[in-house]
């Protein structure tokens, strides 16, 4: 047998997770373990995954140059650049989160744990792919893989109306969007007669177009595509419903995932083929980004669900962090380290939702939260610390972040940008205190909340460290996330 | 060493946060024992200062992020030395008075240790951006101490009060980015810190623009008239040591701020605008009288009374005389110590009476002979009695603004009046006539542990108003090359009699 000379590194994580994945199938039918030793399995899984994109980050480091020719395996359908290592390593991260904050979910799943779980590494792996990939369709194929993984866990809640309500709200407009996406990505194969991004890129370079309409008509639909999948304004629509019906266990993931595997790609489509077109596109990204900056944090004052608050406040991140892409290639660091932090303190909320309101239920009113303070510290001090990150509060990360990409904005010429986006966030400070308000100084109503559990308790100690530490000493961080470049 | 300052109330309010709920006798003894160290770390810095030295002394350093040019840059002057040791001076007495608080201690002293940090850091960070951050990340504590530990709409003020600042802030954060790029443009190196960013070389436009974002941001913390509205319910809500930080300290920070940034890196625009903030400032002092005279309730009574107060100083800061700036500095002082201490006092008869109005009052004098004595005492202090310390700022500032803003100042003038209005006349009604309600006559006067508390401040106020040189010394170097710069760098130069006057200079026997 010839065995091909494939350069195996370059999926390695991928592969992990994919195998992963069946294995997980395979041993369920064969053993039927139970649910907790699967998910321990699939926490090993993560692990390693993580592990093999630090081993790609070394390979990287120890590459001769003049061999840069073999970071683009499989005919250059991937691509391991250190911005594909970072996003690999957000999204393990957030799936090792997302997992503690579901273990009691898919504990509770008895016999349909297996498939959660696979769903779950699918949906990890599809992502990393859309992030790793400078082919459209590769990116494409990540996309739809880690969608619809998502559509599926959606609908976990299986007896529960609302669950299903979420999961096929969640897939017809999420199929919708990808719709779109595909066609824009036709249209930009019209206008540059290629998929990859780097021969889009050279093309773009070597000619002049004369009527740039095609491309440019693509180019928008892959913006609104992409801009439904990261829930910014106003193609946001169905995040509030799916976030309040899918299973508590769950949505953190869910969420978190889909932003960082939609701005991987968005990002790198953006400045890596179409660098030169930044005066078409900044403009329309500094556009999405102003109305989902205000959009998301008005519509969130007025909602009385903790997951609608976060839904609505996740659009308003999308326009934070849309407010760094249009500073281009400068932009991108600080984009990469707002995604990281953000996503953590995102996972790290849904997990106090899942141990306040019980990891497969729907809806989480604000009243379940009254006087937490008094009845569990730690999940409303966690809340607290993660809720003031989001705010970009000094001292927590997510004013680094605000900091980075405002900064980088403002440089490339957006200071009306950050003008709305500083207004905004003032904005965003009142409803996350309303939260705090809630749980800090209301007295305690109706009945008692659980005493976390300990991959609660795990999650959510990381979570306020991160947050914490990285607002105060983020100097690593940053760095790491200055060298995310793609190539 | 001044890290230390910092660090040392973090560690205390962590140390608190620690201690096991069954021993929670020692949660207050703990943190007032935490607040002093800092107390007596300032204590060693003001005597150490080097006096007559404009600079900044003690500097502590360290690179936090190289590529956006930020630091951990921390340096005192005369400017800031006083502040800073006010704040250390104020947080153990808040602390030692919060006895009435039962609820939630533990958190309570964390809070006030963890806003002791924060409020030394904005007047030691030399660095914008190291600055923003303790400016803002204060109104965290503050936010929980107002809305947990507060009166009735607690809540409403703690809300109030977070969105207001945090607004002001969110403009200030935007122009402090705005001059760090303009500053990497122009030297191709980024920096955030102060030193750097003071020689830029801004358009007339640009430094109008960038003055008004941080002039909006100071305002609304000092806060000057129209944007005062906050205080008010801040104040009246805050438990006791929360309305003493607040008065004290944390509208300092507005004043500190025209001071140190508007002044020190907008000059240009700072004597174009002179007429726009003397106004708001005159405004606010008369403004802020009248409104205190009618005010039924003490601890609003004093709040106003701020807004009045302070207006002195934003004067005397944009008088851009020697005397003008070095009186605002030392009415800094003095409003912190005299107020602190009214508030203290209000607290105090609040806890016995669980009321603040003064019609609820009358004849306290007869049961709380003590109690009044030094209500009185504190009253012509903040009235500006000569002898006591609020004469000696608000006799330089208006002494100091005259030659630049004579008509600002005859106006001003009236404020001191109406300051003897509102304060004797609220004595009036609360301590003499007729002991005519009958919960009062079982009032008992102050316990030594009371006495204790407020004999710092009693000393300081008159220490401060009979030999003023030992503030003046420190603080004259340091606004004295404010001046200079501005007079190197704009066509303004400060009239003869408003240039290096030193009015007390006499009193000390000096040269």
């Amino acid at each position: 047998m010839i065995f091909p000379d494939v350069n195996w590194i370059g999926i390695l994580p991928e592969l992990i997770l994919a195998l992963g994945a069946a294995a997980i199938l395979l041993i369920d039918v064969q053993w039927a373990p139970r649910p907790r030793n699967l998910a321990r399995f699939t926490f090993g899984l993560l692990l390693a995954a993580g592990g093999a994109a630090l081993i790609q980050r070394f390979w990287l480091e120890g590459l001769p140059t003049g061999e840069l020719s073999r970071t683009r395996p499989f005919a250059g359908m991937v691509v391991v650049d250190p911005y594909s290592v970072f996003a690999r390593l957000v999204l393990v991260v957030v799936s090792l989160l997302g997992l503690g904050a579901a273990w009691r979910f898919i504990e509770s799943l008895g016999r349909r744990a297996a498939e959660a779980l696979t769903l779950f590494l699918l949906a990890t792996a599809g992502f990393s792919l859309m992030a790793a990939s400078p082919h459209l369709v590769m990116i494409f194929l990540g996309l739809e893989i880690g969608s619809i993984s998502l559509y599926v866990l959606a609908g976990f809640g299986r007896r529960d109306a609302r669950s299903e309500e979420s999961a096929l709200k969640y897939f017809l407009l999420g199929s919708f969007a990808s719709a779109i996406f595909i066609y824009g990505v036709a249209l930009l194969f019209a206008g540059t007669g290629s998929l990859d991004l780097f021969d889009q890129r050279r093309f773009l370079a070597d000619n002049i177009l004369v009527r740039p309409a095609v491309l440019l008509i693509g180019l928008a639909l892959v913006v609104v595509g992409m801009a439904f999948k990261v829930t910014a304004a106003p193609f946001h629509g169905w995040a509030p419903d799916v976030y309040e019906g899918a299973p508590a266990g769950a949505v953190g993931f869910m969420a978190a995932a889909a932003k960082v595997g939609g701005f991987a790609a968005l990002t790198r489509i953006l400045v890596t083929a179409f660098a030169d077109f930044a005066d078409d596109w900044a403009v329309v990204v500094g556009g999405i980004a102003v109305l989902s900056m205000l959009v998301g944090s008005v519509l969130a004052l007025v909602q009385d669900d903790l997951r609608r608050l976060l839904a609505y406040s996740g659009v308003a991140h999308a326009g934070f962090i849309l407010t760094g892409l249009v500073a281009g290639l400068a932009g991108t660091p600080g984009v990469w380290f707002y995604l990281a932090v953000y996503s953590v303190q995102l996972v790290g909320a849904f997990a106090v939702v899942a141990a306040v309101s019980g990891a497969g239920s729907s809806g989480s009113p604000f009243a379940r939260y009254e006087g937490l303070a008094r009845r569990q510290p730690l999940l409303a001090m966690a809340l607290t610390v993660l809720l003031l990150g989001m705010a970009g509060i000094p001292l927590t990360s997510g004013f680094v972040a605000k900091f980075g990409v405002f900064q980088e904005a403002w440089r490339a010429g957006f200071g009306w940008l950050v003008l709305v986006a500083v207004v905004a966030s003032v904005v965003a400070f009142f409803l996350y205190l309303r939260v705090i308000v809630a749980m800090y100084m209301a007295e305690p109503v109706g009945e008692e909340v659980a005493v976390p559990s300990l991959p609660i308790r795990t999650v959510l100690t990381v979570a306020m460290a991160i947050t914490v530490v990285f607002g105060v000493l983020p100097a690593p961080l940053l760095s790491l996330a200055a060298d995310a470049l793609p190539f | 060493m001044l890290t230390a300052l910092i660090v040392i109330p973090v560690v205390g309010a962590i140390l608190v946060a620690l201690l096991p709920r069954r021993r929670i006798e020692l949660v207050l003894p703990v943190g007032v024992g935490m607040s002093l160290i800092p107390l007596a770390v300032s204590g060693f810095l003001f005597a150490a200062f080097e006096t007559g030295e404009a600079g900044f002394q003690f500097v502590d350093q360290a690179v936090w992020y190289e590529p956006w040019g930020i630091s951990w840059s921390l340096g005192v002057d005369g400017i800031s030395l006083p502040l800073v040791v006010l704040t250390t001076l104020l947080v153990p007495i808040a602390l030692a008075a919060s006895t009435s608080i039962s609820h939630r201690l533990k958190e309570f002293v964390a809070y006030t240790l963890a806003l002791e940090a924060g409020l030394i850091g904005v007047f030691l960070a030399l660095d914008l951006f190291l600055f923003f951050v303790f400016f803002e990340a204060i109104l965290v504590p503050m936010y929980f101490i107002i809305g947990i530990w507060g009166g009735e709409r607690r809540v409403y003020a703690a809300i109030k009060f977070f969105l207001y600042t945090a607004f002001g802030s969110a403009l200030l954060l935007a122009a402090i980015i705005g001059l760090a790029i303009l500053n990497s443009q122009q030297t191709g190196a980024p920096s955030f810190a102060f030193t750097d960013l003071a020689n830029l070389d801004l358009s007339v436009g640009t430094e109008r623009l960038l003055f008004a974002a941080f002039a909006l941001a100071f305002a609304i913390k000092v806060p000057l008239f129209p944007f005062h509205t906050w205080l008010p319910d801040a104040h009246v809500e805050a438990p006791t040591a929360g309305s003493v930080l607040l008065a004290g300290v944390l509208l300092k920070l507005g004043t500190y701020g025209l001071l140190r940034f508007n002044l020190g890196l907008f000059p240009q625009a700072s004597v174009d605008l002179v007429p726009v903030l003397a106004v708001l400032a005159v405004v606010g002092i008369i403004y802020g009288a009248l409104v205190a005279i009618v005010q039924p309730d003490l601890k609003k009574l004093v709040a106003y009374s701020s807004v009045s107060h302070l207006g002195f100083i934003v004067l005397g800061t944009f008088a851009l005389t020697s005397g003008g700036l070095a009186g605002g500095v030392v009415q800094n002082i003095n409003h912190g110590v005299t107020t602190g201490a009214l508030f203290l006092l209000v607290g105090m008869i609040y806890d016995r009476r669980h009321t603040k109005q003064i019609a609820d009052f009358g004849g306290l004098a007869q049961v709380m002979p003590i109690y009044s004595g030094i209500f009185l005492f504190t009253a012509f202090a903040s009235i500006g009695l000569p002898g006591l310390n609020g004469f000696v700022g608000e006799f330089m500032v208006l002494v100091g603004s005259f030659p630049t803003l004579p008509v600002y100042v005859i106006v001003a003038a009236g404020g001191v009046v109406l300051a003897a209005v509102y304060l004797l006349w609220a004595y009036e009604r609360t301590f003499t006539g007729p002991l005519d309600k009958p919960e009062n006559e079982k009032l008992v006067d102050l316990s030594a542990r009371e006495v204790a508390l407020l004999a710092p401040l009693v000393v300081l106020m008159v220490l401060l108003g009979l030999y003023p040189r030992i503030l003046l010394d420190r603080v004259e170097p340091s606004t004295e090359i404010v001046l200079d710069r501005i007079e190197a760098i704009t066509t303004f130069s400060v009239p003869e009699p408003g240039r290096a006057m030193d009015i007390f200079a006499t009193e000390s026997g000096g040269e």
